[in-house]
């Protein structure tokens, strides 16, 4: 039982005192910087990453592991509370999230995203040690053509499932991908719908817009509804997930946890993808999907689950063949080549203490999360009490430092007005944001795979139905695209939206 | 109000730890350095460990913030358009900067838009491809090319690069017709040859790990000498033609940048470049310093423009107006 | 309420008349940077197709708002305090141009009452230490603790 021993090795260099210190330093900076939406884990992480160098490669490690982990979770408490996305990942959350919130329920919502979290990392963990290397092909196996079918089902899966038209959602994403493509071109680096304006070559940034699209539109929904809409006036329950809450979350927490842990491994998306499309499995398998959108706790569980064992399958690539899926990756491989260490194929051979010092050290994360937001949770939830008219200046200046904070530029403070204008016309004629911010975030690489898989096929479109994973992904979408014309079935989806209509 | 108590102390942890007491009037906070590449790449590997040695010397982080596309030219052409010259945005400047202009349409002049600092190394490049690929040699994929024109598809960090120029400078001496497929950087050109999306990659060094573990295979490299880590890879001077392809880089700020923050900034990095342990993993990824002086640097930069334009007017790249 | 056929103040059908002009556009602009050859898309390729698209369901969404009933414009904002929200966008707007040339305390204090006054007024011993408060105490964790520097304005205060 070598690999036990590995893993027993790895445990023993995480819990060792200075180390657990540096992960509650580490999983309490992440929490603090999740909830501010400006500072993400990622200037976080590089703020620290020469700090950290000065202790053991492993503390540093693990600390970074924590900020990484807490910033997921406090990414989702603000989804939950004041219906502002950290990440991209957590705007799935926002919306039975908050439902939750606003019907009293917020304990239980962040209750389940802290456990759902939670299962959902020890599970990728073990999965990570027990067929790490059988999965390595997987992730290389989707090229342009693949990835661009990918994203193309991962649109259509969330535009057939939220709520309301499926016209209109399908406007709201591609709207999305247009707004994706504005700055510099990725292939020629010229301009594109920047209008002069050197503040768009950068492209728009994703928090202005989630905030605008979000936070700001919510508040101005809310103002114009009047207080008898605000969370003051329901009784808050219980604040941790009853019964009928775990047997209802159980699925969806197993389900998300095996999705996420496979799209994670796909460079580029990943994450994001995954927790769309588990709430999207979750509506789709319920008995009652005309609950989704209105606090529905799989909503908020599946979502959670996904992309947290999302961020276990994103070292599959790491750490097999050295190719990070995504920044937080990188910025672990940075603090490897400083200390001469060589990050690929090898290291599993080469330093085994490191690896599973990497490993283990995201499990203790997970525990430590857990210990530390629990606790918490009555504190947020406190926050709630607060009356409306006092509560919504003070998200108004949240969003405000959030967006200023995170580019400096007052630039983006204009955009996150437009779009919670945007947001806010949109809510009124029945439009749903989430598909925009999807399509937003996928719109730029998709574009990018789009124009790769064309030259690599030399202009021949059957490529997309030649590959067998893109011919699945393009045919699963296109069912999907034209379910709504069959009329029983067209029938099942109305029903969903007349629930919605009559409010 | 108890949430706000808690922010403050957790504030209070990060910057206790996060900013180190410095003397010094710049810099007093950290700097961004703009890596044009994908995380992961050579590049990327290469810049954050000189990023490291020279915080040391700076007294505050030098943050890597990568931001590929465009061949590398994204990344500095935001900070061209966008970031004030106040040194704490600063950009590693690939040799798509000088070259991107000469064949299209660009936002930025690579003489006026911007503050050269230091020029530090250069690249070992090399073709690979997948352990399992039929083509043994680069005699190979010439051969395979001769009888199917256009078919040899070959992944690069970008058209306009030195490995895009390179490789149609081979191919039109062999007399065949291979065709790119631009990507974002080394990572992604890493994935694609092992997914077997593409036939052969052309990249800086970010395969070693891959051609060391036995994942990938590599046909030849583009330096002038033999690499002593790869001793029986041959250069292209061995296999007879008349090529070195190396494109070295430096690092540079937006114009009107201030002389003595150039200079601060000019230390502190030839510091770093000098350093054991940077140039210990330079050499692993067959990286050479190739230190030039902020002078030297700029009039480097008008030459190279003067040859590069010669070579894109050669291969028939040159923008036409 | 519920009425159908072409009304000319259906909500629904100037949505559509609006994604429609935005499909226009966002087609003339991927004509307008190129499409290149399908072997070589070029950088409006997408941009050109996704226009088409977005044409196509806007003409989807204006045919379903005349087929079926859709709320008149005047309906979505009967029965709502849309004077509030008004009050709430212009002020934020301003408050988008006065952030940079007053600077972030004397904009931000300012937004503060207004907000915690003009919507539900909150009581004056709540609303004042609370206007002044929060912008102070986020101002100087940004400031020296996270050292993220916010407009200080021509006043050069804060």
């Amino acid at each position: 039982m070598d690999l036990l021993g590995q893993v027993a090795n790895g445990f023993a260099v995480a819990l060792t005192p200075i180390n657990l210190l540096y992960c509650f330093i580490g999983v309490f900076i992440g929490t603090l910087v999740g909830v501010l939406p400006g500072i993400g884990p990622i200037s976080a992480m590089s703020l620290l990453l020469p700090v950290t160098l000065s202790g053991t490669p492993e503390s540093g490690i693990i600390m970074m592991a924590g900020i990484y982990y807490g910033s997921m979770y406090g990414g989702s408490t603000t989804s939950i509370l004041v219906n502002i996305p950290g990440e991209a990942t957590s705007v799935v959350t926002c919306l039975d999230g908050h439902q939750m919130a606003k019907q009293g329920r917020a304990g239980p919502a962040l209750g389940i995203a802290a456990f759902g979290s939670f299962i959902a990392g020890t599970v990728a963990v073990v999965g990570l040690m027990v067929i790490a290397p059988f999965l390595a092909g997987f992730a290389v196996a989707f090229g342009p053509a693949e990835m661009f079918s990918l994203m193309i089902l991962g649109l259509v899966i969330v535009t057939f499932l939220t709520q309301g038209s499926m016209l209109k959602s399908l406007l709201m994403a591609s709207a999305g991908v247009v707004l994706g493509l504005i700055g510099l071109d990725s292939i020629t680096a010229q301009p594109r719908l920047t209008f002069d304006r050197i503040e768009l070559y950068d492209g728009i940034g994703l928090v202005p817009v989630v905030m605008g699209l979000f936070g700001v539109a919510e508040v101005l929904s809310n103002i114009e509804q009047g207080v008898k809409r605000t969370i003051t006036s329901t009784k808050i329950s219980n604040l941790l997930p009853n019964k009928e809450d775990w047997q209802r979350s159980a699925g969806p927490i197993g389900r998300g946890t095996v999705l996420g842990f496979f799209l994670g491994i796909i460079p580029g998306g990943g994450a994001v993808i995954a927790a769309f499309a588990s709430y999207a499995l979750e509506k789709r398998i319920s008995k009652t999907p005309e609950r989704f959108g209105k606090g529905a706790i799989e909503g908020v569980a599946g979502p959670e689950a996904a992309n947290n064992s999302a961020a276990g399958g994103a070292f599959i690539p790491l750490l097999t063949l050295g190719i990070p899926p995504n920044v937080v990756m990188a910025l672990l491989l940075g603090a490897f080549v400083i200390h001469n260490i060589q990050p690929g194929p090898l290291l599993m051979v080469q330093r085994p203490d490191l690896f599973w010092g990497v490993i283990t050290s995201m499990y203790i994360g997970n525990v430590m999360l857990l210990v530390l937001n629990l606790p918490l949770i009555g504190m947020w939830v406190q926050l709630l009490r607060l009356p409306y008219n006092i509560l919504f200046p003070m998200i108004l200046l949240f969003t405000v430092i959030g967006v200023f904070a995170s580019s400096n530029n007052v630039f983006d403070l204009y955009v996150m007005l437009a779009f919670g204008l945007i947001g806010y016309l949109t809510r009124k004629l029945g439009y749903e944001a989430a598909p925009l911010v999807l399509a937003f975030v996928l719109g730029a690489i998709m574009e990018n795979k789009l124009r790769t898989a064309l030259i690599i096929s030399a202009g021949d479109l059957t490529t997309f139905f030649k590959k067998p994973i893109s011919a699945v992904c393009l045919t699963i979408a296109a069912i999907m695209l034209l379910m709504p014309l069959i009329p029983q079935l067209r029938r099942k989806r109305e029903a969903v939206a007349l629930e919605d209509g009559n409010n | 109000m108890k949430r706000t108590a808690l922010a403050l102390l957790s504030a209070a942890i990060f910057a206790a730890i996060a900013v180190p007491a410095s003397a010094q009037n710049f810099p007093t906070k950290p700097i961004n350095l703009i890596v044009p590449w994908p995380a992961g790449g050579s590049t990327d590997i290469a810049m954050r460990a000189i990023a490291e040695a020279a915080s040391k010397h700076l007294g505050q982080p030098v943050i890597v913030d990568n931001r590929a596309g465009g061949s590398g030219t994204v990344g500095p052409a935001q900070m061209a358009a966008t970031a004030k010259p106040d040194g704490y945005t600063i950009a590693q400047i690939p040799i798509t900067i000088f070259r991107l202009p000469l064949m299209q349409k660009t936002t930025w002049d690579a003489d006026k838009d911007f503050t050269y600092i230091a020029h530090l190394t250069g690249y070992t490049f090399g073709v690979t491809v997948r352990a399992d690929s039929e083509f043994k040699t680069w005699a190979d994929v010439v051969k395979f090319a001769k009888a199917n024109p256009g078919k040899v598809t070959y992944a690069t960090p970008g058209a306009g690069t030195s490995l895009h120029i390179g490789m149609e400078q081979i191919a039109a001496r062999d007399g065949i017709k291979v065709t790119q497929v631009p990507f974002k950087g080394g990572a992604e050109t890493n994935a694609a040859v092992l997914g077997g999306h593409t036939m052969l990659q052309v990249e800086s060094s970010g395969w070693k790990a891959l051609v060391d573990s036995g994942q990938l295979r590599l046909l030849m490299i583009w330096t002038a000498n033999p690499s002593p880590n790869y001793p029986n890879v041959p250069t292209l001077r061995q296999l007879g033609y008349p090529f070195v392809f190396d494109s070295p880089f430096g690092i540079a700020g937006p114009k009107g940048m201030d002389p003595k923050i150039v200079a601060t900034i000019h230390d502190a990095f030839k510091k770093a470049v000098d350093d054991p342990q940077v140039q210990a993993t330079l050499a692993k990824y067959d990286m050479v310093v190739n230190y030039k002086n902020t002078a030297d640097y700029v009039k480097f930069v008008k030459e190279v423009t003067a040859t590069e334009s010669k070579v894109v007017e050669m291969l028939g790249l040159k923008k036409k107006d | 309420m519920k009425s159908s056929g072409l009304r000319i103040n259906n909500a629904e059908l100037w949505g559509g008349a609006i994604w429609f002009a935005v499909s226009l556009f966002v087609l003339d602009q991927g004509q307008k940077l190129g499409l290149g050859s399908v072997n070589a898309p070029g950088m409006g390729f997408m941009m050109f197709w996704i226009g088409i698209v977005m044409a196509a369901l806007s003409l989807g969404v204006a045919v379903q708002a005349i087929r079926s009933e859709g709320p008149s414009v005047r309906a979505l904002w009967a029965e709502t305090r849309w004077v509030k929200t008004l009050i709430v966008i212009v002020t934020f707007g301003l408050y988008g141009f006065a952030f940079t040339s007053l600077g972030f305390l004397l904009s931000t204090i300012p937004l503060m009452l207004v907000l915690l006054r003009a919507i539900d007024p909150v009581r004056w011993t709540i609303a004042i230490p609370l206007a002044f408060g929060a912008p102070i105490l986020i101002w100087w964790i940004l400031k020296t603790l996270l050292q993220i520097q916010l407009p200080n304005g021509v006043f050069e205060i804060g």
